[in-house]
């Protein structure tokens, strides 16, 4: 299967997040994703999310890209934010989070925009 | 008065050494014993079981209303005055009866949910506990659907439900000396989540849990354990594992994004 990417940019409040949990549940369907592992994709979705808009300021929107390849999905969350450049501390459970029910997370402060990115393998592919 | 439940828990009740569970209690009011706490449990857990029963075709595991049948009975066990004449028993069952009550007030569908899709997630529940059990990991969307007879889109649309079934007002069960522990001690773990306060500056939070949510927490974003594998160590089903870290998250980020009403 090819790598295909969807973009969704919702705006930047909690009451949309659902929004980006039923995008990747559906995609992770698609990559037959197990029950948990999807409730666990759910959970970081939502985490990731969270954080960026936790750290919103004037953001009105939330960018979240799924791409998909073969047996994965990777998502990468991001929020417009020009003078706030501390992006997710390593040290927090949120990290934590992320990092235990995903297979690889980063993190990146760009010029003007404050990323979170998470990679899940699916063990059905 | 004898109302029927008020019957059936004295029925329930007969099963219990009545000397015995006398003198546990009048051990247990003297020195306050945790230990003596969960003998007591042990005891009257027959009662707590016959009157869950009475509540499980409302949708909810009979395992789960043990549970919240049990939280009824610890306050019962701590409140329970020796010098009244009358049984433990008798004395228990309202608030055993009230804890289950409050449950399912308190667990009502947080967002207004259409019937067909409440139903569908109440069969999904089951059935992703069937199918685990069948293949022995946790099934893909394609077999659910499958096994139900609908469209993925369908199974799909019924887990999207199950979220709205999950955001549920945490504040009831916060500490104190409503807090049941009737689980084993659990040391280790209690080291990494003090840990875990000091890091995230989630102290009063983490702290005011249920001890089952911090284990279940722990377990799984310290411990490394999946949350099937949680479920069979807790002797609880892999989607009530589910149900509680998705409640006990959202709790914790209902801070973070705090001031959105006021907005």
């Amino acid at each position: 299967m090819p790598t295909s990417t969807v973009h969704l940019e919702i705006p930047a409040s909690g009451a949309y997040l659902s929004v980006a949990r039923a995008a990747a549940t559906g995609l992770a369907a698609q990559l037959q994703f197990t029950y948990e592992e999807i409730d666990d994709l759910r959970i970081a979705v939502d985490e990731a999310c969270t954080q960026l808009l936790a750290r919103r300021g004037s953001a009105t929107t939330l960018r979240v890209d799924y791409h998909l390849a073969d047996t994965e999905l990777r998502v990468d969350v991001s929020i417009e934010a020009p003078d706030r450049g501390d992006p997710l501390a390593k040290d927090t459970f949120a990290w934590q989070i992320l990092t235990a029910i995903t297979d690889e997370v980063s993190e990146r402060a760009e010029s003007d925009r404050l990323a979170l990115s998470f990679r899940k393998v699916g063990s059905r592919a | 008065m004898a109302t029927g439940v008020l019957e059936g828990a004295a029925l329930a009740g007969r099963g219990v050494d009545r000397a015995y569970a006398k003198d546990l209690f009048r051990r247990f009011v003297e020195h306050r014993d945790p230990a003596l706490r969960e003998e007591l449990v042990g005891v009257h857990l027959p009662l707590v079981e016959y009157l869950a029963r009475r509540f499980r075709n409302r949708g909810e595991p009979l395992e789960d209303l043990v549970q919240v049948g049990t939280i009824g009975l610890l306050k019962a066990i701590d409140r329970f005055d020796l010098d009244r004449e009358v049984e433990f028993s008798t004395y228990a069952t309202p608030t055993i009866v009230g804890e289950l009550k409050r449950h399912f007030r308190d667990k009502g569908w947080a967002v207004r949910v259409p019937r067909r899709l409440q139903e569908l997630n109440l069969s999904l529940n089951k059935v992703v506990a069937e199918l685990s059990q069948e293949v022995g990991r946790s099934p893909t969307i394609a077999e659910i659907a499958s096994k139900v007879h609908l469209t993925e889109e369908e199974v799909l649309e019924g887990l999207d439900t199950s979220n709205a079934y999950a955001v549920v007002s945490l504040d009831a069960p916060a500490g104190g000396d409503d807090t049941p522990s009737v689980s084993e001690h659990i040391g280790v773990e209690d080291e990494s989540l003090e840990a875990l306060e000091y890091r995230a500056a989630l102290g009063p939070l983490i702290a005011g849990l249920p001890e089952r949510e911090r284990r279940i927490l722990y377990l799984r974003f310290f411990g490394g354990m999946t949350q099937s594998q949680i479920a069979a160590r807790l002797g609880i089903s892999q989607m009530h594992v589910s149900r509680l870290l998705n409640r006990t998250l959202a709790a914790l980020r209902a801070g973070l994004l705090a001031d959105e009403e006021t907005e």
